[in-house]
């Protein structure tokens, strides 16, 4: 297992990673937190003939909320995410799906962007960006341009990015006061790919849903976006009376809407199913979150 | 005279084996190097099974730094190929080619091997090779590859039983149609693997001291591995030395002999050079042999009473493309089916049994072979039995143990119970687990709508099989002898050598506290060797729950007869009757210490100075005593298993883990405790994670450690283990514990997981007891795209 | 462009300059060129933690890191665990006395994951040290005595502290 020939560059500035990565076409590839991509190329799964380190462009490390928004710089490591008490504070979902992806060793290379460049269905990050309403920052010698997490998703383990672009940045706005934010998932051992997850934001006002956001992963196609049960939520009256019956009916809209593949871990049976379980506990979980409006 | 000496069997001696593993100077097979050494990587089927057309390495040979391509037709007809172990039970035969000859039969089986001068270049010029596979029909399950119509593996095996066995004893017939209630079900256990951390590996060099061929293994049988390299290699045994390198993990795995290390072996003489092969992960998930994958169906009688009155079982083993070398496909079908009964008294027994051969990893020995599909289909059966009958699954196992005043009981398998005590295990676990509480909890106890469930399961564990006992029912291949030598050095040190290495186990450590006890020596003055044929006297390795009893029987022997010569020395030297000495701190001293000699003055003496010692006293310091216990030992042990079963997503947590175990007289206490909780860790995993899953056409889907799941620390739970030891009826009075647990472990989860399940009418028939597998067997409704 | 480059680093406690080829692994890197083969390889993508080593004092897997990345840095593995003096560090003695490993292959990557777990978390509960070490597996000794190690060396390296 060990990984073919390549040719390796490490620039210390965007430019001249943006140059190089340009100059290398549809074989080149960006080498940021390298927990996907080291593996691929030690099994010969992926044989990139360019690699592009960023790991030396300082820029890139940024992590900083300005105007309410949060910004990851694309060499912002899952463990940074865990570090920051902004993150934990204002955007709980975050950290707490962070805490599920992999172990200490990985969370201290693997980048957020990294992950969501990566787009895979389990991962956690697409999800929660999605979640967020966030906003993916792309680069390339051409310029910049932002797009939202859902546009930036294009199936399975596929993005938009075109051949010479790179992720330099992801944004998170900051969920309205008092919003309640949860993420579940469900994995076989801690640490592991989800077989489902679930990730719930709630802004109650005055006992009623004004904003619901639900994102389910593992379910195929990069994160899902539940639209069809955030319609059911909201709007409606949440209180402990209520929220079962309406909880279930987004469940069960959620268990129609998303078509999960089935792979060695679970039949898509099973992770509809599933869906639809974490769905009313991850609804749960953010409604006694709320508060506060 | 026997002086009393301060015990150290029974202490947990800290081992110095640990010392060097702790500061990073463990050597295994990746850390030892050879100037001028060549690296191998193989070229492996992608298809279960084709012809091979045409197998191009032109490019491969072309690439700078490739040394030789070797391929299955240039080796062909120059090396013996491996031939299935005949079995008195045998059906047909298998023939595997070191590297494939004109046809593959399973993924992963080797084609060509590249010689390089670095692993990374050898891999780079694999993927050069072109290989034209004709595809052939599969047979990747057991039940359809036995039909007529199935595809043939092997010309020569019909219905592609590499094995098949019938076996009756008692009137099986007679007590089924006269018994009160009979009980019946069906099991399935997936395929697994042992998944040691460090592959297999070695590195094999040509004239490397006086050896022509020197072979360092990650291997459990250094003996075998050089009876069978001379053999294959057409050498002489002192022609070849085999070392089991520090090894990282062996459970049963690295107990076979493979095409792999003897191909290097074979390139080490032919192109004079040392050879590395280290296996990678993606090749151990293909190529190293594979364990369990069984079908059960199981019948048992009972009487009013809850007595067992007969057992009737059928067996089918997917053993996988070949009958693995040395313990041929024999191994699974023929344990699962002659130790079903367990500690329970069978009156009578039938079973039809069948090792099929299929388009997958030959399955080969790994940790209590066929024991815990047997056990756990027996046990689950119990409860079954327990419900129907209207008894509590504890009652009706106590009305069925053997129970020590039967002792010494020969069961319908012919297996004869001694010096063992089921019933004491399961009493104390029942007791420690406060199960009548756990009973009475059981339906307010888990929170948020859980299903909780309590399993109890009893097993009993042949050790120690002596020749009288097969360890491979049927083969040639019947180990039961085993040698250790003892050897008073020159500065008065004692050497215990040993061909019985440890994969962690603490062999010598075990073996250096039975020497220091029996020859009052002090502990630090006592080293073992056990992994070298240069220096060891003959014995199997380490496999089979064996070892300690072998060893350290081995070890009482030869102490004592060294233990003789030394005292008649002593005597002439300290002018005193022998009858008046004993060894105490490593010195021959009379009762009241005034007159002593130490171990180390007589030594030196002996060898150096030796004109005023009499012949006869001085016949050399060095006893080499074989042991053969005859029979094994029956180890044990009661497991008491409560889990949670979350009925939405059909998690199972397990929340209490009780373990007692029977482990005969103990030599160090922390090894064994750490041998069990291991076993039960892998049981833990075999019960509820670990699966290598096969698609239709044979392909592996389970080819990394991200898709094939071994326990983390999270999903072990912390395990209470007591003891109830009853000494064995071998020398010393040990017995194995590597393997027992883990029996225990998968019955007594499988039996708790159904509990749980019955609470809702729900019932699990096939193991690992995955979420989905356990949401099925609820009937909850899912729905496919 | 150059398969080889030059990289600068610092391996316990000792500056290199070794050319290296780019495709290299930091792991294989210390184990063939540093001859630093207390590092061990179980899986070579990332999930056993056998290779993790420490890396500007973070864990970092050895396997998925390239040796051209560690150019500049400082790193430390199992060989480098000892003081000057040859002192076992707390952790080993530690894994030691609670038969904290038992076929050894496993244990660098432990040594390593635990000691960060302490740096940053000097009291942790059992539940915390499980959580840590479940990057790591171990397939011998069912974590038992690996997390009574750590529990223990925790509990010394407290002791010591207040000293």
């Amino acid at each position: 297992m060990k990984a073919p020939w390549f040719e390796y560059q490490a620039p210390r500035t965007l430019e001249e990673a943006l140059e190089t990565l340009r100059n290398a076409g549809e074989d080149g590839r960006v080498l940021s937190g390298g927990q996907s991509l080291m593996p691929m190329l030690n099994m010969r799964i992926a044989a990139p003939t360019h690699l592009v380190d960023i790991n030396r462009i300082d820029a890139l490390n940024h992590l900083t909320v300005e105007s309410d928004t949060l910004r990851l710089g694309a060499l912002v490591r899952h463990a940074d995410v865990l570090r920051s008490k902004n993150i934990r504070e204002g955007w709980s979902l975050l950290a707490e799906a962070t805490t599920q992806i992999a172990h200490i060793a990985i969370r201290n290379r693997g980048t957020v962007c990294g992950s969501i460049s990566h787009n895979d269905p389990a991962a956690e990050h697409p999800g929660v960006l999605a979640a967020y309403d966030g906003t993916v920052v792309i680069a390339s010698t051409e310029g910049t341009r932002e797009v939202s997490a859902e546009e930036f998703s294009d199936g399975m383990m596929s993005t938009i990015l075109e051949p010479g672009e790179m992720v330099t940045e992801v944004r998170y706005p900051r969920p309205a006061p008092g919003a309640g934010q949860a993420f579940v998932e469900y994995a076989r051992r801690l640490g592991d790919f989800a077989i489902a997850g679930v990730a719930a934001i709630l802004e109650v006002r005055n006992g009623t849903c004004e904003r619901a956001r639900l994102t389910i992963i593992g379910m195929g196609d990069g994160p899902f976006r539940a639209a069809g049960a955030e319609d059911i939520l909201t709007g409606e009256t949440l209180d402990a009376s209520t929220s079962a019956e309406i909880f279930a009916a987004a469940s069960a809209k959620v268990m129609d809407e998303v078509d999960p593949a089935e792979d060695i871990h679970a039949s898509s049976g099973y992770r509809r199913h599933l869906a639809g379980v974490l769905t009313k506990r991850a609804l749960a979980t953010a409604l006694a979150r709320t508060g506060g409006m | 005279m026997r002086f009393s000496n301060e015990k150290i069997v029974g202490k947990s001696v800290l081992p110095d084996e640990a010392i060097p593993l702790l500061e990073g100077e463990g050597r295994f097979i990746n850390d030892i190097s050879f100037s001028g050494m060549y690296h191998v990587a193989f070229l492996r089927s992608q298809y279960a099974h084709a012809r091979l057309v045409s197998v191009d390495t032109e490019a491969a040979r072309a690439m700078p730094g490739v040394i030789k391509v070797m391929t299955g037709a240039e080796l062909a007809g120059k090396v013996e190929p491996f031939r299935s172990m005949p079995n008195r039970f045998s059906g047909g035969e298998s023939v595997q080619h070191w590297l494939a000859v004109d046809k593959v039969r399973f993924c992963g089986e080797a084609i060509c091997a590249v010689v390089a001068e670095d692993r990374a270049t050898a891999e780079d010029a694999v993927d050069l090779i072109e290989v034209d596979y004709d595809p052939l029909p599969v047979v990747t399950k057991a039940r359809e590859g036995e039909k007529d119509d199935a595809p043939r593996i092997h010309e020569e095996c019909a219905n592609n039983h590499l094995i098949k066995r019938e076996y009756e004893r008692g009137e099986v017939d007679e007590a089924f149609a006269n018994a009160h209630a009979v009980v019946e079900r069906s099991f399935h256990i997936g395929r697994k693997q042992a998944m040691c951390l460090e592959g297999r590996g070695c590195v094999a060099a040509f004239r490397q001291g006086s050896f022509k061929l020197s072979v360092w293994m990650s291997h459990q049988l250094p003996y075998v591995v050089r009876h069978y390299l001379a053999k294959h290699l057409k050498l002489t045994e002192t022609d070849v030395r085999v070392i089991a390198a520090q090894t990282g993990g062996g459970f049963g795995q690295k107990a076979s002999i493979y095409p792999e290390e003897f191909l290097c072996s074979y390139l080490a003489l032919q192109l004079r050079r040392p050879i590395k092969w280290v296996e990678d992960r993606l090749e151990n998930m293909v190529a190293s042999t594979h364990a369990r994958e069984n079908d059960v169906e199981l019948k048992i009688a009972f009487d009013k009473d809850g007595h067992i009155l007969a057992l009737d079982s059928d067996i089918w083993a997917d053993v996988g493309a070949y009958s693995t070398y040395l313990w041929s496909a024999g191994m699974e079908p023929l344990q699962i089916a002659g130790l079903m009964p367990g500690p329970y008294k069978v009156p009578a027994m039938r079973y039809v049994t069948r090792g099929v051969a299929t388009n997958k990893t030959p399955v080969g020995p790994y940790r209590a072979v066929g024991r815990p599909t047997a056990s756990t289909s027996l046990e689950l059966l119990l409860d079954d039995a327990a419900r129907q009958l209207g008894m509590d699954p504890v009652e009706l196992r106590k009305r069925n143990l053997i129970t020590a005043d039967l002792m010494p009981y020969r069961n319908a398998n012919n297996l004869l119970h001694d010096h063992v005590n089921y019933e004491a295990c399961l009493d104390l676990s029942a007791a420690k687990a406060n199960y009548q509480k756990l009973r009475e909890e059981q339906e307010s106890a888990a929170p948020n709508g859980r299903l909780r469930g309590i399993g109890v399961a009893c097993f009993a564990e042949l050790t120690g099989l002596g020749t009288s006992t097969a360890v491979g029912p049927g083969t040639l291949l019947q180990p039961g002898r085993d040698a250790v030598t003892l050897r008073l050095e020159t500065s008065g040190a004692l050497t215990i050598a040993a061909a019985l290495p440890s994969q962690g186990q603490r062999i010598a450590t075990a073996m250096c506290q039975v020497a220091a006890d029996e020859l009052g020596m002090k502990l630090e003055d006592v080293n073992c060797v056990t992994n070298d044929t240069a220096m060891a006297p003959y014995g199997f390795g380490t496999f089979a729950s064996r070892t300690a009893v072998f060893g350290s029987g081995a070890v009482i022997k030869a102490a004592q007869e060294l233990r003789e010569r030394l005292l008649a020395l002593g005597a002439h030297l300290l002018e005193t009757p022998k009858e008046e000495l004993g060894i105490v701190d490593s010195a021959i001293q009379t009762l009241d210490r005034t007159k002593s000699i130490s171990l180390a003055n007589l030594a030196e003496q002996s060898f150096f100075s030796a004109k005023h010692i009499p012949d006869e006293l001085n016949q050399g310091f060095e006893i080499t005593s074989f042991y053969d216990p005859k029979f094994g030992s029956f180890a044990a042990g009661a497991h008491t298993v409560v889990v949670d079963v979350d009925p939405e997503t059909g998690d199972v947590e397990i929340v209490r883990y009780v373990a007692v175990e029977d482990v005969g007289r103990v030599i160090n206490p922390a090894v064994v405790e750490g041998q069990i909780i291991g076993g039960i860790a892998q049981g833990i995993g075999e019960a509820l994670l670990e699966e290598l899953i096969y698609d239709e056409e044979g392909q592996p889907r389970t080819v990394t450690l991200a898709d094939y799941l071994v326990p983390s620390s999270m999903e072990i739970p912390k395990i209470e283990l007591h003891h109830a030891n009853t000494p064995s009826g071998a020398i010393g009075g040990f017995k194995g514990c590597g393997e027992g647990s883990i029996i225990g472990a998968v019955g007594a989860i499988a039996c708790a997981i159904n509990d749980a399940l019955s609470r809702k009418g729900g019932d699990l028939q096939a193991f690992p007891a995955t979420p989905e597998r356990v949401l099925r067997a609820l009937n909850v409704e899912m729905r496919d795209a | 462009m150059a398969r080889d480059q030059t990289i600068t680093c610092k391996v316990n406690g000792r500056t290199y300059e070794k050319s290296v080829p780019v495709r290299q692994s930091l792991a294989d890197f210390l184990r063939d060129t540093l001859s630093l083969t207390g590092t061990h390889l179980g899986c070579e993508h990332g999930v056993c933690g056998a290779c993790t080593v420490s890396l500007n004092g973070r864990s970092v897997r050895s396997c998925l890191t390239l040796a051209v990345q560690a150019d500049e840095t400082d790193i430390v593995t199992i060989e480098g665990l000892r003081s000057e003096s040859g002192e076992w560090h707390q952790i080993q003695k530690s894994f030691h006395e609670n038969f904290g490993l038992q076929c050894g292959y496993c244990t660098p990557g432990f040594l390593i994951t635990a000691i960060e777990l302490l740096e940053e978390n000097p009291d942790p509960t059992e539940n915390e040290v499980r959580e840590a070490l479940s990057g790591n597996i171990c397939r011998c000794s069912g974590y038992s005595a690996i997390v009574t190690a750590v529990m223990a060396a925790a509990r010394d390296m407290r002791e010591l502290q207040k000293k």
